[in-house]
């Protein structure tokens, strides 16, 4: 009896370390598991974000193309028109009592060409960074000028280009024309400050207002910052960063800082 | 004093302290009544070692002690499989076939011996619930860190208890026999369920821990 005793205990033991050792394996197989399913979602999250990028990119490529487009018929066709309605404008002889008002007409031809020149060059994005981001930005300016009372400060601290760079810059000047967009549109501000500065490795831009300022949180939870949440979507596909401070009453500072080697 | 300070009751005790500290400004119910339940299980112990000292057979307490261990226990599965939309009517009717198999036994042995069939069947039904629940974890889309997850741990307390347990419920009767004229403490029963106590409370105390500092980390995180 005693000899069956200790082999029921040795078997009570046997059973008891197995059953002992069964679940330590399912436990180490659950969270090898689970490790694995993180890693999964880690990939799948990867592979959101590339391609929300990419879409983000072919969008940008569609409408850069589209404003190429709607540009080079402004300039050739529509501008093409223009001119030879100002050169059969200035063909008339006319009597002294309908010349005045033809060369007038002839004026606003001209004028009208030289708006439609403007545009067109604006719209084409590339050709009006083909010198620098400084000098697009520049441009713009003259542009908002014209239309507008803003008091704008430019200061320009690059010192160097890259050709390619030069897809990140046009971007960054889309970037800039939203802001601007904007601030024209929501801020009620008086006075703009446009600063681009660059590092060994990096270009941004920074645009102020003294406008009438806004809660962020409440921008984004009212869903209502879609221009902002594109302008930090075109900054991530850039590898770059996207800051933005406002405070009601006082003004909006916006930072836009991308890689530039 | 020192036959009430055994392996059992250092465990017991150590881990009643800890969810005491852990557990107390918890806002869940359910995890603050692992205080009760564990300071029930310290009571339960020393009164059974008590009664063991002066001669007296003591499964009596046990048994009684094993209704509030599966309501515990039961209740914990529920908590934890309502988050995958289990409905209140699985631990009630788990509740009443406990209930049913436990006063059956109990009034066929007219009380004289611990209900170790209910023992035995309430195991088996704790590992499928145990195994159940990490099918649950393995199926859900969203992620944790289980390593730090506190249902995890109450589980795997849980799976190594009673699976371990498993061998000494089947082999009870004639564990009990054969324990006559042995010293309770040299017995390989005591010696199993000393080590499976160890690792139960062992899990339990660590997943209080995670416990306290998820708390700690989401109200600072406010």
């Amino acid at each position: 009896m005693q000899i069956l005793s200790k082999e029921v205990i040795f078997l009570i033991t046997l059973t008891t370390s197995i059953f002992l050792i069964a679940p330590i394996f399912i436990i180490v197989y659950v969270s090898y598991y689970n490790k694995k399913k993180a890693k999964h979602l880690e990939e799948k999250e990867a592979l959101k974000k590339t391609f929300e990028l990419e879409l983000l990119k072919s969008q940008f490529e569609v409408q850069e193309h589209t404003m190429e487009t709607i540009a080079t018929n402004l300039h050739d066709n529509i501008g093409q028109l223009l001119s030879l309605t100002s050169i059969t404008l200035s063909s008339i002889k006319a009597d002294s009592a309908q010349e005045g008002k033809i060369n007038a007409a002839g004026e606003l031809v001209v004028r009208a060409i030289q708006e439609l020149r403007q545009l067109s060059r604006i719209m084409s994005g590339k050709e009006l960074i083909s010198k620098n981001l400084g000098h697009a930005i520049a441009f713009e300016l003259d542009w908002l000028k014209k239309g507008t009372d803003f008091q704008v400060l430019f200061t320009d601290n690059t010192t160097r280009t890259s050709p390619q760079n030069s897809d990140n810059e046009l971007i960054l000047f889309r970037i800039f024309q939203e802001i601007i967009n904007n601030i024209i549109r929501h801020a009620e501000a008086t006075k703009i400050t446009i600063t681009i500065d660059q590092t060994d490795t990096t270009l941004s831009l920074q645009v102020k207002d003294n406008g009438k300022g806004f809660v962020l949180e409440d921008k984004l939870q009212a869903n209502d910052g879609m221009g902002l949440f594109n302008i930090s979507k075109r900054a991530k596909m850039m590898d770059g960063s996207f800051s933005i401070h406002s405070v009601t009453g006082v003004g909006t500072d916006i930072l836009v800082c991308i890689p530039y080697i | 004093m020192p036959l009430y300070l055994s392996i059992n009751t250092i465990a017991e005790i150590t881990c009643f302290v800890i969810g005491l500290i852990c557990l107390f400004q918890d806002k869940s119910l359910l995890w603050k009544s692992f205080i009760a339940y564990l300071f029930l299980v310290c009571i339960t112990e020393t009164a059974g070692i008590y009664l063991r000292v002066h001669h007296t057979r003591n499964y009596l307490i046990y048994t009684i002690y094993m209704f509030f261990e599966c309501l515990m226990v039961s209740t914990f599965f529920y908590y934890i499989y309502k988050r995958y939309h289990h409905k209140i009517k699985l631990l009630y009717s788990w509740m009443a076939l406990f209930l049913v198999i436990y006063l059956i036994e109990l009034y066929t042995s007219h009380l004289k011996s611990f209900p170790s069939f209910t023992a035995t069947f309430m195991s088996v039904v704790f590992v499928v619930a145990s195994l159940y629940f990490y099918l649950l974890v393995i199926k859900d889309e969203r992620f944790r860190h289980l390593g730090t997850y506190p249902p995890f741990w109450i589980v795997n307390g849980i799976l190594l208890y009673y699976f371990g347990s498993t061998a000494c419920n089947v082999f009870y009767d004639y564990l009990v026999q054969n324990e006559n004229g042995i010293k309770a403490t040299l017995s390989i029963r005591y010696i199993i369920f000393n080590l499976l106590n160890v690792l139960l409370y062992a899990c339990w105390s660590y997943a209080f821990i995670c416990r306290y500092y998820q708390r700690k980390l989401s109200s600072s995180s406010r």
